[in-house]
């Protein structure tokens, strides 16, 4: 049996969720719940169910939510504002994650509250901070694979909003989108979809080469990693392999990433499978 | 321009009806532009040019926020309500709920849209009335000095919308509460929420979880601040002058009030909701495969 201690600690805790989550339902309370909750989202299961369950709560969320649309266009989001909502978005995220909830959130359409957010261009600090917590949320979706995730994400057009910023945004952002993108074309569905047609084939494509690109002058072994696996799924189409065979950025066919890629055996292999995968077949006999 | 390849190609239908108030008296006219102290009769243009740009963007914005607003909300107020036996509680949470989420989405989808449009309907009324600078002048401030009132409109439009459809979307709910207690005279409790083997609800303690006998007013409290005063109802009833007078002269013509480049991409190519293709006809065949996008 558990001492005595540990079981009141515990109750303790579950009790400080409860009334915390309780206060999310009070508007002027909301604000130092919102921290509190998301400070503990790691350390405590159960917050994704009882975040769903308990009544109001994830109403309270979305109030929180829709509350900084009004500041996105012209951009006037302080760190403040920034900094509540993205708490809301940490809970949201812990929603995302957990199997009990996963499928409720997706049913209800959540996400989609999430892609105004992405759809920002600011490159002030708050912004940036507002779009990667909310490619978090969505990153959280994918990490499970879950051909429904997928498939809403698809359905919903995520692909457009995560190009952009693997275009325009912060390296850790670029990261978390390119993960996306991965994510979804590592899915059958999502593979297919992409290589539906040449257009939407060289829109990931030259994203991608924009980026490794931009990877020669600032190298990032993470985003290399990504990218990397992207291509490497790319071409497992037939008619993308063939497009690649033209496309593919030559900083990946020579030596450019050599050093950066010294201390990672896995990128080095897909990149060397993706080398050969596209080498002209007739060479090879 | 990589991600103009997965814009919309085919713009949703415009909606069957969506009416607008008379905006004659609504309009914002800067006194201090050049063109209408010239030719004031012009002024009548600005009106027709206001609503020519609401109904050349309202309908994709109306059906994509009418359509996630009125999802999320059947979702969360029947899972929040399953327990509450009264429909007229249920209803005035989704009604509440639904207008706030609807308008909210709209808003934040339209308001660039709007200002490149009305930039665009000044121009096309008023060709060839006089010289293109002072035509552009026109064009930049008014769209500007009625991005309000065209954001509040559409708003309003949208929100009246959505409360028409949620009442579809939860009718089922709302006839079963009436049903059950007509027949059995006992409150109506929705026990799908209950029986999926999960702990929750049941384990929560009382004040978080919907309890039968009714929701407190206390918890009810968090649908109700969905009604928080709107910017539409703000907008539409303080704002009556015809000609609100500006201290502030407008900036010489050619010093563009908007960010053309910008507003521009959020017409075209720009991903997000306007032109989101096929998104209602997915929505329908939901489950059915992702209608139409697949190769073969």
């Amino acid at each position: 049996p558990q001492p005595q201690g540990d079981w009141s600690k515990l109750l303790t805790e579950k009790e400080k969720i409860y009334s915390l989550v309780m206060d999310l339902a009070h508007v002027e309370k909301r604000e130092t719940a919102l921290l509190e909750l998301s400070k503990r989202r790691e350390s405590f299961v159960d917050l994704a169910p009882i975040l769903w369950h308990s009544f109001g709560s994830i109403a309270a969320l979305l109030q929180e939510i829709v509350a900084v649309y009004p500041l996105l266009a012209p951009p006037t989001l302080t760190a403040q504002s920034s900094n509540r909502v993205c708490n809301a978005l940490a809970l949201l995220q812990c929603v995302a994650s957990h199997q009990e909830t996963r499928t409720l959130f997706l049913n209800a359409h959540i996400p989609l509250f999430l892609y105004p957010f992405l759809n920002t261009v600011s490159k002030s600090r708050p912004f940036e901070y507002l779009r990667l917590t909310s490619l978090g949320v969505i990153g959280a979706l994918v990490k499970v694979d879950d051909t429904d995730v997928i498939n809403f994400l698809l359905q919903t057009e995520i692909i457009p909003l995560c190009l952009r910023i693997m275009e325009t945004g912060s390296e850790l952002s670029k990261t978390v989108a390119t993960f996306i993108v991965q994510k979804i074309v590592l899915d059958d569905m999502g593979l297919g979809y992409i290589c539906a047609t040449p257009e939407r084939f060289y829109a990931v494509s030259t994203v991608l080469g924009n980026m490794v690109a931009s990877l020669a002058e600032v190298p990032s072994v993470r985003l290399l990693k990504h990218i990397v696996r992207c291509y490497l799924r790319l071409a497992d189409n037939p008619r993308a392999r063939e497009a690649l065979r033209q496309c593919l950025p030559q900083a990946l066919r020579d030596a450019t990433f050599a050093q950066s890629l010294q201390d990672d055996p896995t990128t080095k292999r897909w990149l060397t499978q993706l080398l050969f995968s596209i080498s002209d077949p007739n060479a090879l006999s | 321009a990589a991600t103009a390849a997965y814009a919309g190609a085919t713009p949703a239908p415009m909606p069957s009806a969506v009416p607008l108030p008379d905006i004659s008296a609504l309009v914002v006219i800067n006194p201090n532009l050049v063109l209408f102290q010239q030719q004031p009769l012009l002024k009548r243009f600005v009106p027709i040019a206001v609503e020519r740009a609401i109904r050349d963007i309202i309908g994709p914005v109306v059906d994509r926020s009418v359509t996630i607003a009125c999802i999320t909300t059947r979702e969360l107020v029947l899972k929040d309500f399953a327990m509450e036996p009264d429909e007229a509680k249920l209803r005035k949470a989704a009604f509440l709920m639904v207008s706030n989420l609807a308008g909210s989405l709209a808003l934040v989808t339209c308001k660039e849209p709007f200002r490149v449009s009305l930039g665009n309907q000044l121009r096309s009324v008023l060709q060839g009335s006089a010289d293109q600078g002072l035509i552009e002048q026109v064009a930049n401030i008014c769209s500007q000095e009625n991005l309000e009132l065209g954001c509040a409109l559409i708003e309003k439009a949208v929100s009246e919308k959505a409360m028409r459809d949620v009442e579809e979307a939860i009718a089922k709910a709302i006839s079963m509460r009436r049903s059950h207690r007509e027949q059995t005279g006992q409150p109506y409790v929705d026990m799908s929420f209950f029986q999926n083997g999960s702990r929750f609800p049941s384990q929560l303690p009382e004040p978080l979880r919907p309890k039968p006998g009714g929701l407190t007013p206390g918890q009810l409290r968090v649908y109700d601040d969905f009604a928080r005063l709107t910017r539409a109802q703000h907008v539409l009833a303080g704002n009556h002058g015809s000609s609100t007078p500006t201290s502030s002269p407008p900036p010489p013509p050619g010093a563009a009030v908007s960010a053309p480049a910008a507003a521009a991409r959020a017409l075209s190519g720009q991903p997000g909701f306007p032109g989101q293709p096929g998104y209602q006809q997915d929505l329908a065949v939901a489950g059915a495969g992702i209608g139409g996008l697949n190769p073969s």
